[in-house]
């Protein structure tokens, strides 16, 4: 017989004897497959989002300048203009701040630029007026004074004619002129003259789009810059296509993680295939010989089995291509494009759909079933048809010494101590892989160890002993049918610890950083801290407010201090009790004399190599510029830079791109800017925060100049963040249950099987006098010694997985760390369960089994 | 001569089109404008002060067309024009990147021997040493592109650079002969309406030297060659459909210019232009006193416009055949600047067919309404 008939004759049959229990193996892998290429869509389409956006703003310039403090003298641009090398240069100012109609208030971007310069480097930003605007102001009205053209999500957050923007402390009403082409979030071009004039930066650059001369590039430029004395060193000069590479660099290890947590998913459904091909193969073992004499040989043999599994995974991977597909879509609809990650700030992604990655990710399925296959087709192989022909039966499963399970423990171990490779912690993901094989292995090393002693112990009673010595006897077996469980138990287990290890670190940390009863913050953007800041005057009056005890200013600017990094976020507040104001790690270094202390979040210490204890190095020389070079905020004119210390590292899951807190006195003094974006509030003991929210409000309406800042309690802040945490990983939950529920329908699978073979046994059993009942029982208690071994093992890998997600994987991809919390409760509820549905399947599986006439029990499995 | 319809043009709707991405520009605007101009007073023009910019007009130009061979005898047309705008709506700003005035640069081309016209343009607002227009003499400047004068108010020297993207320019220009004042001593009427009208000068005649590049090539030139300089409040009347315009250097060193204001039936809004004899005085001549008839068309094949590329042209100084020496010299600008015309290198023949100068002719609102408004 060929390969395609006795797959079309015997395996069929077997298929249709079996549906479900292959539907399980099939489903797993589908769930494996979706997952992780619904993650890879979904960040795929994001990262090329935001690629796009970027390219948008970059448009077609070749180099893009900037200085680190965020803006610099105008008069750089005529330096940048009339280098020979340059061709075009496009002058920008570009800014954050909030926009109201009505009372739609929001975060606007907007970019004051020369409408002549930019069509040769950013078209797609040429303001296009309406018709009605050239009606009123003329032609012209791309430069008139106030005047504001939008692009189309902007246009739709504000549908109006005017519009009011926030301009320092004042509200400002623009006129909508028209639109532009751009996408992505809401996004405002205006007059660089009138945006200098209307956000009062008269001076002030903060880009300059250049186009270089056929010929030049950006060294050959740069050298020609900065051969002008007058030139700014602290520009930094940068390519364009950098920032999408620079998104993509610092989201891979983010993206990564999340694929191989999908990919998990996947090894569940290879062990799946494998148990039940197994149980098929031992079941089959006496048509396996048949054919074996009849001249199948032992290859044959082998490629039959492996074109089963392999039919299982193609099967399986083309279901999950498709679901994945569906899941991506869905997701990027509900999560947005980084699944809650932030990394690709206010892209709406469109699906990015791929055949290359689709072939890929199906081909991954279908070599996790071919692996899974892999061992009962070498089974198959080997069998010995005299043998097995007389009853003798298939030896169980490959004899693994449990020496090898400890080396592939210990190789883990090692491993999860490698540093990251390329910024991605593949040496730990390797671990966790070894880790879970190695723990299977294991797993009739373990049934040695617990035999003996779970026979003391329940030795005296019939039924148990019946239970745990065939349990112990047939412990090959038993490994193979509960090796799924262990597999999803043990990702459940460390998902749940890892999760919740990560939510009580937030929650921590939200207790220190919100030590206020009150925050009031002018913008919800960062970017806009340079643009929007609170009233002086206003915040004295709110000091004063019945019922306030005392307020705290906190002042937040971005810095760029490395050109081909995004922002990091300097925070001004009073550190004069840092230990109480920052979640630091370690107790803060003492400050030798003549330096100004910096404390800097665990995101400056993996991009900037902060170290505790020093100087700020070179990766950080920009800060002294930015800081205490002359520029808007800072002429103070200090002649010596000043030296910025690290006194201590602290936790920070907000940024990811890092932020430094400085002392406010010390900010103040470098700068001389007393702008503040933050107010946070203390109230007297005994008020009401709701009753003082109100009368904030009424202060900030009482000069009716447009809409109250946000407010909100530190206790709605928290719990806000909070909801936000759970939602994002909400999907987590899901995953684990649908591991769990795979890994049982293997271990139900696997029931049925033997409960069929044995009905001999049985039978006997119920002559020696045993009631059905008490048969099923026997059964049930197979299940559950099965079970509660499968779940200890679980367990135990679980932690020994999600120790090396919270303390390798997390800091290594995440740039922050977190305490390990064990939620034992849980983790105890979890395995119980697992043993409970473990039981009460192996009781069903038995009783469908045993019951009825033996025409049915060998159709039925269970 | 006066208004020269493509400098009108390009010069009104210059920045417009290519802002606004629509020629239109409305005719309140238009009408507001008009109500706020008054006519401009007839006064005496100082040089070398009147050489330089006049950033209280709307607009201003300066504006070189020209013929040029090298010594194998190749022939080449040539057109460089800086405008100079001013944006009423941003005149309160306070900021030095404001848009108050608007620097606008254009440069052509006509190769004889290749048959092909090559232009190019560019624009800027005023500042930063990067566009500028000085308001002593004759210096304008767009990047890299500049037009400079040097010399006594009698004797002056232009020089002027331009490398554009297909070629290049490096020319002087040195008068032969006294500035000519258009029109009443340099106030020259635009239209019906008094308020119609702007100062305007010429230099006929100028001795051009220099360099042309041209696909890799430098091409050692001399030619003759005409500057236009202009600034009004820029007033166009409604009804103007489109212009006709000639500006002619004669071999025998007379200076001859003429234009026709069409109305949308083809029919003369408004007409005016010049003669001057070499050594003599400026004939100017009345809105009725030039008439323009197209002889042979030619079809433009990218706009479909019928340009009128020879023409009859009665005037008080005879009557003239003017011939172009390239069908094809249409500046199609829409993709950037929205405009397109004619305009181009062309010869002057006298009643008995012979060639008495060459100079250039402008023809606008042929190919798409031209809509001042």
């Amino acid at each position: 017989m060929t390969l395609t008939q006795l797959l079309r004759t015997c395996s069929w049959q077997e298929l249709r004897h079996h549906p479900w229990r292959h539907s399980a193996a099939v489903l797993a892998v589908t769930l494996g497959v979706a997952l992780a290429f619904s993650v890879h869509l979904i960040n795929a389409s994001a990262l090329s989002e935001f690629s796009q956006a970027a390219r948008t703003i970059g448009g077609q310039s070749d180099l893009e300048l900037r200085a680190p403090q965020g803006q610099f003298d105008e008069n750089t641009f005529a330096l940048v203009a009339q280098a020979d090398a340059v061709a075009t240069a496009s002058p920008v100012l570009e800014l954050a701040t909030n926009a109201a109609l009505g009372d739609k208030k929001g975060t606007l971007r907007v970019l004051g630029m020369d409408a002549l310069r930019l069509v040769h480097t950013t078209p797609l930003l040429m303001p296009q007026p309406d018709a009605e605007t050239v009606t009123q102001a003329g032609r012209f009205a791309v430069f008139a004074p106030a005047t504001v053209f939008l692009n189309a999500s902007a246009r739709q957050q504000w549908p109006g004619a005017t519009l009011q923007l926030q301009a320092g402390s004042r509200w400002v009403e623009v006129r909508v002129g028209g639109s532009i082409q751009a996408g992505g979030p809401p996004l405002a071009v205006m007059d660089l003259g009138a945006a200098q004039d209307l956000f009062e930066r008269g001076g002030y650059l903060s880009r300059i789009d250049v186009r270089l001369q056929p010929g030049h590039n950006r060294s050959s430029a740069t050298a020609q810059w900065q051969a002008k004395p007058e030139w700014p060193t602290s520009m930094g000069v940068s390519e364009p296509a950098e920032a999408a590479s620079r998104v993509s660099q610092l989201s891979r290890a983010y993206r990564v993680n999340l694929t191989v947590l999908a990919l998990v998913a996947l090894f569940t459904g290879g062990f799946l295939v494998f148990s039940v091909l197994w149980l098929s193969v031992a079941k089959r073992a006496a048509q396996l010989a048949l054919l074996g004499v009849l001249g199948l040989s032992g290859r044959q043999r082998l490629q039959w089995v492996l074109a089963e599994s392999l039919i299982l995974g193609a099967l399986g991977s083309a279901a999950g291509i498709a679901l994945g597909t569906g899941l991506a879509a869905l997701g990027l609809r509900l999560l947005g494009g980084d699944l809650g990650g932030a990394y690709f700030p206010g892209t709406e992604p469109r699906l990015q759909w791929s055949g290359l990655a689709a072939a890929a990710y199906g081909g991954l399925g279908v070599l996790a079933a071919g692996i899974g296959g892999w061992w009962p087709a070498r089974a198959a192989q080997q069998l010995p048809p005299a043998q097995t022909l007389k009853g003798l039966g298939l030896s169980s499963g490959g004899q693994r010494p449990l020496g090898w399970a400890l080396g592939l423990l210990l190789v883990s171990g090692v491993l999860s101590l490698a540093p990251p490779i390329w910024g991605m912690s593949l040496g730990a993901y390797l671990a966790i892989a070894l880790l879970l094989l190695g723990g299977i292995a294991a797993l009739p090393g373990l049934i040695d160890l617990i035999y003996p002693w779970a026979k003391r112990l329940l030795g005296q009673r019939l039924l148990p002993l019946l239970a745990i010595e065939r349990a112990g006897r047939v412990r090959e077996s038993a490994s193979v049918a509960v090796s799924g469980v262990v597999a999803a138990l043990s990702l459940a287990v460390a998902l749940t610890v890892m999760v919740s290890s990560f939510r009580l670190s937030v929650g921590q940390w939200l207790d220190t950083i919100l030590p206020a009863d009150i925050y009031l913050r002018s913008s919800t953007s960062t970017a806009a801290a340079e643009t929007v800041f609170f009233d002086p005057e206003r915040i004295v009056a709110l000091s004063q407010l019945p019922g306030v005890a005392r307020i705290e200013r906190l002042r937040v600017t971005p810095l760029g201090l490395d050109p081909s990094l995004p922002s990091v976020s300097l925070i001004a507040r009073d550190l004069s009790q840092v230990r109480l104001s920052l979640p630091l790690l370690d107790d803060p270094v003492a400050v030798p004399p003549g330096q100004v202390a910096i404390y800097v979040s665990e995101a400056m210490v993996e991009l900037y190599g902060a170290r505790v204890g020093e100087r700020v190095g070179e990766r950080f020389g920009r800060l002294s510029e930015a800081l205490g070079a002359p520029s808007i905020l800072a002429k103070t004119g200090r002649a010596d830079a000043p030296v910025f210390f690290v006194a201590g590292v602290w936790r920070d899951y907000a940024r990811q791109f890092g932020a430094i807190a400085i002392d406010q006195r010390d900010y103040q003094a470098l700068t001389g800017d007393t702008r503040v974006n933050d107010v946070a509030v203390w109230l007297q003991s005994g008020q009401d925060a709701p009753a003082l929210k109100l009368a904030m409000a009424q202060l900030f309406q009482a000069r009716g100049d447009g809409p109250v800042p946000e407010m909100a309690s530190s206790a709605e802040i928290r719990a806000v963040s909070l909801r936000i945490f759970d939602r994002s990983f909400a999907v987590t939950y899901w995953l684990q249950a649908v591991a769990i529920g795979i890994g049982l329908f293997g271990v139900a699978a696997s029931f049925s099987a033997q409960v069929l073979a044995r009905r001999k046994e049985f039978g006997l059993l119920a002559h020696l006098g045993l009631t059905r009942a008490q048969i099923l029982a026997v059964v049930a208690g197979e299940g559950l010694a099965w079970t509660a071994v499968g779940a200890l093992a679980g367990l135990l890998l679980g932690l020994g997985v999600s120790v090396v997600l919270v303390h390798v994987i997390n800091p290594q991809s995440f740039r922050w760390t977190m305490e390990l919390h064990i939620p034992l409760l849980r983790l105890l509820a979890l395995a119980l369960a697992v043993m409970a549905a473990g039981t009460v399947t192996a009781w069903l599986a038995g009783r469908a089994a045993a019951s009825g006439d033996a025409v049915l029990a060998v159709k039925e499995d269970w | 001569m006066m208004l020269k319809p493509p400098r009108r043009f390009v010069l009104q709707s210059l920045a417009a089109p290519l802002l606004l991405g629509s020629r239109l520009f409305s005719q309140q605007a238009q009408a507001q404008a008009q109500a706020q101009a008054q006519a401009l007073p007839a006064q005496t023009l100082r040089f070398p002060r009147d050489f330089g910019a006049h950033p209280d007009k709307r607009t201003e130009w300066w504006y070189i067309t020209g013929h040029a061979q090298d010594p194998k005898g190749r022939q080449f047309g040539f057109q460089l024009t800086f405008f100079r705008s001013r944006v009423d709506v941003a005149t309160t700003l306070k900021s030095r990147f404001a848009a108050r005035q608007l620097i606008f640069a254009h440069a052509a081309l006509t190769d004889l021997q290749g048959r092909k016209l090559w232009h190019d343009q560019g624009i800027a607002r005023v500042g930063f040493g990067l566009a500028q227009a000085d308001e002593q003499d004759t210096a304008v400047q767009l990047d890299r592109w500049r037009l400079q004068r040097s010399g006594p108010p009698q004797a002056s020297t232009y020089q002027a650079q331009l490398a554009a993207r297909d070629f290049s320019l490096q020319l002087v220009f040195n008068t032969t002969q006294p500035l000519l004042l258009q029109g009443q001593q340099g106030l020259s009427r635009k239209g019906p309406d008094s308020r119609q009208a702007s100062y305007y000068y010429s230099q006929p005649q100028l001795a051009a030297k220099g360099q042309i590049g041209l696909a890799g090539q430098s091409f050692d030139v001399q030619g003759l060659a005409w500057l236009d300089h202009e600034w009004s409040e820029q007033l166009l009347d409604p009804q103007a459909q489109g212009w006709d315009w000639i500006g002619m250097n004669l071999t025998d060193g007379s200076a001859l210019t003429a234009f026709v204001l069409r109305k949308a039936d083809a029919s003369a809004l408004w007409a005016g232009g010049s003669f001057r004899a070499k050594g003599s005085s400026a004939r100017i001549f009345g809105p009725t006193e030039v008439r323009m008839q197209p002889l042979r068309r030619w079809l433009s094949p990218t706009s479909g416009a019928r340009y009128p590329v020879e023409w009859q042209i009665d005037t008080p100084a005879g009557r003239y055949t003017v011939r172009s020496l390239l069908d094809n010299q249409e500046l199609d600008s829409r993709s950037s600047t929205g405009t397109i015309y004619w305009e181009g290198l062309s010869e002057l023949l006298n009643a008995q067919g012979e060639r008495v100068g060459l100079g250039y002719l402008e023809m606008t609102g042929y190919a798409v309404p031209l809509k001042m408004g």
